[in-house]
Parts: C-alpha cells; structure tokens; sequence
C-alpha cells in the first residue's frame, strides 16, 4: 500500500485545525461583506439612490452567503486534508475541488521548518514546511498540525534523510486514526 | 593539505599586467548609468565645472585602485587548493578546496580577445556566486588553470576518456539555419517594443500610430483598389517576416558562431560565440532535465534541439550565464545526431526508442474543449452585434478537433528502469525526460474535470527547473494508471539516494 493508493489510509488533522480554518473563513467574509457595505454605502446609499433597509438587505445577505459558503468550504477542506508518513516519505492530500496528493521522499528532504502564527499558538497548532532541492515542490506546506505531531514529523523526516533513506517507518506519536 | 592555512604557495602567480584595464573597466560599468545621469542632468547648473572635478577624481581614484590590484593579486595551487591573497592594507587570503569547484568558465569579449586574455570565473557546486573571479589571465595561465582543475576533476569522477572529444561543432551554414528556425529576432523586437514603452510611455504607441498613418496616407494618397491594398498589407507582412529571420540569422551567428559540444573528463563544456566567446563546463551529472524540441520549422529543416537544465542551488548572477551557454546544449542538429549524441551522454534514457503509453482514450476530447468553447463564445458575441462574421470562427471548429486529435495521438509517457518521460505537442513537438534517481518529488493532481472523466495528472519535480519550458507534467492519463505511475516514482526516488 502506497500514498497514491486510491484507499490508502491518511491521518486527518486535529479539530483544531478546523477551528482554525473556520475562524479564517469567517474573517474573511465578515471582512469582504463589510466592504461591499462600505462600498455601496458610499455610492449608493449616501446619494440616495439606495434605501437603507435595501442596503442593510443587500449587504447582510452577501455576508450571510459567504459565511456559509465558507463554512461549507472549510469543513470539506478540513475533512480533505490528510497526511500520511510511510516508507516513501511524507504523502499530503488536500483540496476540495482541485485535488492533489503531493509525496515528498524521504531521501529527497533538505530541511523542515515548523511555524506558528498567533491563531496557532492560541490552538497549539504548528505549521510544518518540508524544503526539497526541487522547484515547483521546493517548499510543502502542511498547516495545523498538532505541536506534538508537527514535531515527531520533522524529527522522523529529518532523521531519515541524513541516515540516507532507510526503510523504517517511524512511529509517530499525537497520530490520529486513518481516514 | 596546506602546511599553514593562508600560506601562498611557492611559484604564486599574478593576473595579466593588462588586468588592471578590465578591472577599471569593470567598474567604470558600474558607475555608467550615475555618470549618464550626472552628464544629462547635472549639465544644466552653472556649477558643471564642480562635477567635472569630482568626476575626475573618482575616476583617478578607480584607476590607481585598478593598477594596485595588479600588485596585490597573487594565486597559486598547493596541496589540492588554490589560494588567493589580494588586499594592500587589509590582506584578505581565501582558499578553495578544488575538489569544491566544479565549474570553470572562460568569458571574452572582443576586448579580452584583442588582448589575448579571458576572464576566469571559478564556481562551486552549492554557493551562491562565483568562488573566485579572476579578471583577467592570459590565455596560456587560464589554460593552465583549466587543465589543474579537470585533472582533480578527473581523478574524482574516474572517467576513462581522458583527452576533450568533440561531440558536437556547428558550422556556419547550421548557425545560419538555427537563426531560420529560431525565434530570436521576435524576441529581440517584442523586448524592444518593451523597453521603448517602458523608457517613453505614451510615446511608443504614438510613434506605431504616427508610422500607420503615414503608411497609409501614403496608400490613401496612391488611391489603391481594395485588392491593391491587400497585396501591399502581404508585402509589407513578408517584408518584416523575412526581416525578423535576417536579425534572427544575426543573433544567432553572434551567439552561436563556432559552437563547439565536447566532453572532457565526464564533464560538458560548450563553447561558442562571435564577439564575445563564451565557455562553460558543468559535470555531466548536473543535467537535471534533457528537452528535445522538433517545431514545425525544424521539421522543415529536418532538424532537432536539445536543452538541459542544470541544477544550481541559489545560482549567482554570474553562474547563471555560464549555466545558460550550457542551457542550449545541442542548439540545432539532425534528428540521427541528437539520438547519436543522447545515446552516448544518457545512454540509460534509450531516446529515442522509448516506450510510450498513452493517454486516456478521451483526452482529445479535453484538448478540444477550451478552444471550442472559446470560438463558440466569439461567434455568439459576433452573433449578438449583429454582424455575418458570426459564421468565420465557426469554420474554426473542425480546426480544433483536428488539432486535439493531433495532440492527443502525439503525447504520451515513458517510465523505465532509469528514466521518465513526457511528450506534447502538435506541430510544435517536445518530449523531456529525467533520471528517476533525480526527481525530487512526484504530485498526483485531479481538476473536477478531470475526475468526472476519470482521469489525473502527475507532475514530477527536478532541481534547477526554470520558470519557463517543457515540465514533466502528464496530463489526461487514466486515473488508474497516473496512481500507478506515481506510486512507482515514489517508491523509487525514496531508494534512490539523492544524486546531483
């Protein structure tokens, strides 16, 4: 069984992470739905050529209808995202409608960086960045992983590709359970 | 290894005693485009005489720095590492293993070459930059230089050819027929074009509109039948046709005049160039991708190219365009050469008898996809504006189809023992292929598209790759079988160490 098995097991990433991608969705509509408010304030409505009640419509429903469309978005992509560690290397799968599964091989990692930005920290979530001498894959990135399990990929990964790419499969602790 | 770390070897030697010239001038380049500046602006003031002083100084200035580091430059080889010393007052000493340099580069211009000397770059495999520029040697102690480094190389790789072999050298009648087929001289003028809009905006368009208008005040004062016009348009059409070829032929004389390909020591060296002589060496083994490219013009000429691409991890300016002589490693060539020359430099790869797949039986219909439906929306829109050109792209249509058969008939993928590749294309044909053991990574990817037909990509990953050219990317394969063909990869690449 291999990463590009079409039933190959991936581990899915914590509930965190969820939480994470969903505070950014929401942010990110309520963000665009208070600029199409501004915006049509400032032609429409001041002008008069807008009611207010029709503003607030208007405005409230584009909101809503990112809010959800987010929502949906992130719950899919969350439920989407995987990654797996086998004798290969370190196998990621996301997407939601444009899918891909990337695998990085073992003897092919440079280094790894773990990141956190100020949302993880509060989740303790850790981003996990596996650089290879290569071009298009010359940096794969893997965000909200568990701190714990950002930390035993990078040590497996990093360990494995000085000892040459041996076979062993590293057990890695914080995994979750195949999806 | 080197009794004192720092210590200049016995029988150090100096840079050419001309060297100071190319050294001022190197750095009279970089001061060219302030010294424009201050000629084209500072001249208005009525203190020009102020600047004309200072300007002066700097200039005495740069040029005893110049002569000084004639007599403070000295190099020399011991114990298996060149050691340079240059400084008057701080001295600065830096040694470089050779076993770390594996690119020697020679570059003349038609200066260096009035006086017999070249300048000497040495690059190692990781570091960005050059590890040591030497500006400028003679000919005979850059010689000299070269044949230390390819006998450490030697030694290293044990290569059994021992004396250069020319693989390949063009004459002039097949660098003329490379500026035919080359596009060069379009490059050249879009560039152009570029630049002029760039440096004067607005301007460039009104000088195209104040050229068209006098064009065709002209025609219009001729009073030209419509049928006379049109053959005019021709004319003038195949008059900047065929000159573009001309200035392609030009480029490509200056470029590639007396191009020679030869293999000294299991590694490459190109040398080519009309004015400005380029030469570059790279081992064999940093050759990440190899693109054979067919257009329809080569076809015409029966002829073929070869393009690598070399792996350099954070490549300096300066490695960067000796990297690039070597990037056209076969510029032009007949079909039977370049599978000649392939099979010697890749024998493992068997090109050109590889065995392709191919791809899903429906990718035509993929292919023909975007430019039917593209072509359908021209037509409706025309259609909407009320005009019978509505009709003219529909004649497009059978093109497409055709042309998506012919696309889909001609790609493929190969995946062997020791190589991947992947061919594409129609009238403008390119097959790339890479050793297995240098891939860097493999991604299966799906469009929504793509899986409701049941069909995914895989895209491989080589060090060094360009923005720009023919990937490795194999699109419209069944899903079934692009799983196969990733799974394989991976498995490989995580056995084979990392080679480059």
């Amino acid at each position: 069984m291999t990463a590009f098995d079409p039933d190959a097991s991936f581990h899915p990433l914590p509930g965190a992470a969820l939480t994470a991608m969903r505070i950014g969705v929401v942010a990110l509509a309520l963000g665009l739905g208070l600029a199409l408010a501004l915006l049509l304030f400032l032609v429409a409505v001041l002008r008069g050529e807008l009611s207010a009640t029709t503003w607030l419509l208007v405005a409230g429903g584009y909101t809503l209808l990112l809010l959800v469309a987010g929502w949906a978005w992130a719950g899919a992509q969350w439920r989407r995202t995987g990654w797996r560690l086998d004798a290969d290397g370190l196998a990621i799968r996301r997407g939601v409608f444009w899918r891909s599964e990337t695998l990085v091989p073992r003897s092919r990692v440079q280094h790894v960086d773990l990141g956190h930005g100020p949302l993880d920290r509060r989740l303790g979530l850790a981003g996990l960045t596996v650089h290879t001498a290569g071009t298009r894959l010359a940096a794969v990135r893997l965000s909200g992983l568990e701190q714990a399990t950002a930390e035993a990929l990078r040590d497996a990964l990093v360990d494995e590709g000085e000892a040459g790419g041996s076979r062993r499969a590293a057990p890695v602790a914080g995994a979750g359970h195949g999806g | 290894m080197a009794a004192e770390a720092g210590a200049l070897p016995a029988g150090a030697r100096r840079l050419h005693p001309w060297s100071w010239l190319f050294v001022l001038l190197a750095q009279l380049k970089s001061f060219a485009l302030p010294l424009v500046a201050l000629l084209l602006f500072g001249s208005r003031g009525d203190d020009f005489w102020q600047w004309e002083l200072w300007g002066g100084l700097a200039g005495g200035l740069l040029a005893l720095a110049s002569v000084l580091q004639y007599f403070t430059y000295r190099y020399g080889v011991a114990g298996g590492e060149l050691v340079i010393r240059s400084g008057l007052l701080q001295r600065n000493t830096r040694s470089i293993p050779l076993a770390r340099i594996r690119n020697v580069s020679l570059h003349r211009t038609l200066l260096h070459r009035l006086f017999g000397v070249a300048e000497v770059r040495l690059e190692s495999a990781g570091g960005s930059g050059a590890e040591a520029q030497m500006r400028v040697l003679s000919l005979a102690a850059a010689a000299d230089l070269e044949r230390l480094l390819q006998q450490r190389g030697a030694a290293e790789e044990a290569d059994a050819s021992a004396a250069g072999e020319t693989l390949l050298a063009l004459d002039s009648a097949e660098v003329v027929r490379l500026g035919l087929i080359s596009n060069r001289g379009m490059v050249v003028v879009a560039a152009g074009f570029g630049a002029v809009s760039q440096l004067a905006p607005g301007d460039a368009g009104d000088w195209i509109e104040a050229f068209a208008a006098w064009l065709f005040g002209r025609a219009g004062s001729l009073d030209l039948g419509l049928l006379a016009m049109a053959a005019a348009l021709a004319l003038l059409l195949l008059v900047a046709v065929l000159a573009l070829r001309l200035l392609s032929v030009a480029l490509a004389l200056l470029q590639f005049h007396g191009f020679t390909l030869r293999r000294v020591n299991g590694a490459l060296a190109v040398e080519c160039g009309l004015l400005t002589r380029v030469r570059a060496h790279a081992p064999l083994g940093k050759v990440q991708l190899w693109t054979v490219t067919e257009t329809l013009l080569h076809r015409l000429f029966r002829r073929q190219s070869v393009d690598v691409e070399t792996a350099v991890s954070g490549a300096g300016e300066r490695q960067q365009q000796s990297l690039r002589a070597l990037h056209h490693l076969v510029p032009v060539a007949a079909p039977e050469a370049v599978s000649r020359l392939l099979g010697e430099l890749v024998p493992q790869a068997r090109f050109p008898e590889l065995d392709w797949q191919p791809l899903h039986p429906r990718a035509w219909r993929r292919m023909a996809f975007w430019p039917l439906l593209g072509t359908l929306l021209l037509a409706l829109l025309l259609a909407l504006a009320g005009t019978a050109w509505a009709l003219l792209p529909l004649a497009l249509l059978p093109v497409w189809a055709w042309r998506a058969r012919g696309l889909a008939r001609r790609a493929g993928f190969a995946l062997d023992a020791h190589v991947v590749a992947w061919r594409s294309g129609w009238l403008d044909r390119r097959v790339s292929f890479a050793e297995v053991a240098k891939l860097q990574g493999v991604r299966l990817l799906a469009s929504p598209f793509d899986r409701r037909r049941g069909m995914a990509s895989v895209v491989v990953d080589t060090a060094g790759a360009g923005a720009f050219g023919h990937r490795i990317h194999m699109r419209f394969l069944p899903e079934a079988v692009a799983r196969r063909v990733a799974a394989e990869l991976a498995a490989r690449i995580a056995r084979s160490p990392l080679a480059w």
